[in-house]
């Protein structure tokens, strides 16, 4: 018997799932706030005294609820980033963001947490720094539809030098 | 533990990234028959079996009904688990607490990935928040990445420490024949890499791999009866996390992050004071290279800020005083699924004496081994060669 070369079968499926999730009592404040007035909400706890971003009912240390709501700044400062050279899908629209391009976490003034987003900065590593300032830029308000798309990006405050 | 559980048998697939050749059940079936053979029991001496894998990877759900004939588990009990990167170490958790409480004497505990079947970056997107931070959500590369620049800027470390322990995996990985990237690799590879995600290079992140891993565990008596060599099972510990707020992005932290509080409360269970010493060998689950520094000031093998330190004197190599990884980690083979099990596997391995050409060259009675994923959470598992150890 002649010998073939073994044949495997594999079959390609592509599924396509809508889904639509509930933003909730804390969030929906928080994204109403940010589309109508421009603001960012947090909520503080009364015992930490931590402040939390997103919004939410409970402080996940002190189990109790979170009550009072404070506005944030918004600049801050960056915690951590990265310079992304690979074109990720965006799973919110399925179509990849461009690479390279910069995200990170910056902590607001008055924030315990950091908030993720894009760096509009060149993707170089002498232009962007942890510790560098940065200013949150919010979509005209006429284009924000109360989805964290709302924010655009961050952008480096003017005048700062990277620290040797 | 209320009765004791022991390692009374494993094995695992030759893992890789291609595996046309099997679908799933074939493949997990490769994994169940190396366990049972190196139990040396036959199926209907199980009582009960734990199947784990991250099954929306692949896309097809409720595995452990779809692979009854592979696993083994027509007309028995058990569960499915399915907890991120941790699977694996779950698994066995769940193995070990079910023989512990006495319901069942002999468990097999199956953990398995087939990555190539599915979009596994994609899909863990669905791990972030759906309306936080989701559009954003850069697989497993960005977290590490954003970590890795914040741990340089904190402790003031390097991407050449980043390169050291990409190639002390995978140099290790080429001693362990099941391993998936056996890399003859140096410094200067790993620094030339494509750079993926700054600081994060291709050497510096783990691959996807396809691969099973299949584990025995029984209780003392059947343990002492049926096996030569029986690893115990001395303590498991898992720690849930702070959404949000608490990470290994923020390196210097003061608060109770998950990997810190299990350990802190496995060393109480027992009475560890000095890890680094009471340990002969460590397993830990580190997709990227910097999940791997951080885990050793997270054991306490070193203080915060000197993890890169122990990398650079070579302390956790094969043959150093605290060896890390001899079988070449999650870096060398990511079956995620089986990944957490691996590390307990292997780490089994290494205290039978039974690791072969990767084995640590001292004398290896206690082993710890930690899982890591989801968002952030970890299941940690020691071991030792007898009861008295």
């Amino acid at each position: 018997m002649v010998q073939k070369e073994q044949e495997w079968i594999s079959i390609p499926m592509t599924v396509d799932v809508p889904y639509r999730f509930a933003a909730g009592q804390y969030l929906t404040k928080y994204l109403v706030e940010m589309r109508d007035n421009g603001k960012i909400f947090a909520v503080k706890c009364p015992r930490c005294k931590r402040v939390q971003l997103p919004p939410r009912i409970v402080c996940a240390e002190c189990h109790v609820k979170n009550e009072e709501w404070v506005e944030l700044a918004q600049e801050g400062t960056l915690v951590a980033f990265t310079i992304m050279y690979l074109p990720l899908t965006d799973p919110t629209t399925g179509k990849p963001h461009e690479p390279p391009f910069v995200y990170g976490s910056v902590r607001l003034d008055g924030a315990t947490s950091v908030l993720d987003h894009f760096v509009n900065v060149e993707p170089d590593m002498e232009k962007v720094w942890v510790g560098m300032r940065m200013r949150l830029v919010l979509r005209p308000k006429e284009q924000r539809t109360g989805d964290l798309s709302d924010i655009l990006y961050y952008e480096p405050l003017p005048g700062q030098v990277r620290p040797k | 533990m209320k009765r004791n559980v022991a390692i009374i048998g494993g094995g695992q697939t030759y893992h890789a990234a291609r595996r046309h050749d099997v679908d799933q059940a074939e493949m997990v079936n490769e994994a169940v028959r190396r366990a049972l053979d190196d139990a040396g029991m036959t199926i209907d001496e199980i009582d009960t079996i734990f199947l784990g894998n991250m099954e929306f990877f692949e896309g097809v759900h409720m595995t452990d009904c779809w692979l009854v004939h592979g696993t083994g588990a027509y007309g028995k009990p058990g569960l499915k688990i399915t907890t991120g990167g941790t699977v694996g170490a779950t698994t066995v958790c769940v193995g070990a607490h079910h023989i512990a409480s006495g319901l069942f004497d002999k468990a097999l505990c199956i953990g398995f990935e087939k990555q190539e079947e599915g979009d596994t970056g994609a899909i863990l997107s669905g791990v972030a928040h759906p309306l936080w931070g989701r559009s954003l959500a850069g697989a497993a590369v960005g977290y590490f990445a954003t970590m890795g620049s914040s741990y340089m800027a904190t402790w003031g470390a390097t991407e050449e420490h980043s390169a050291m322990v990409a190639v002390k995996a995978r140099q290790n990985a080429r001693k362990n024949p099941y391993a998936h990237l056996k890399l003859d690799i140096t410094i200067e590879d790993a620094l030339n890499s494509r750079m993926l995600s700054y600081p994060i290079r291709m050497l510096d992140m783990c691959p996807a791999s396809n691969g099973a891993c299949a584990m025995v565990l029984a209780d003392e008596k059947t343990a002492k009866k049926r096996c030569k060599k029986p690893v115990w099972i001395r303590a498991m510990d898992t720690a849930h996390n702070e959404q949000f707020e608490l990470d290994w992005r923020f390196v210097d932290t003061k608060r109770p992050i998950f990997s810190k509080v299990c350990a802190a409360r496995m060393y109480k269970k027992l009475g560890v004071k000095k890890p680094a010493e009471y340990f002969d060998v460590f397993e830990v689950y580190e997709p990227a290279t910097w999940a791997e520094l951080i885990w050793y000031e997270d054991l306490g093998l070193c203080g915060p800020g000197e993890g890169f330190r122990l990398v650079e004197k070579g302390m956790t190599n094969i043959d150093g005083p605290i060896p890390v990884n001899p079988s070449g980690g999650v870096l060398s083979t990511n079956c995620i699924g089986a990944s957490a099990m691996l590390r307990v596997w292997e780490a089994a391995l290494q205290i039978r004496g039974d690791a072969g050409g990767h084995q640590a060259p001292k004398d290896v009675r206690r082993a710890l081994t930690t899982g890591y994923g989801g968002t952030n959470w970890t299941v940690m598992t020691a071991l030792s060669k007898t009861l008295d150890d």
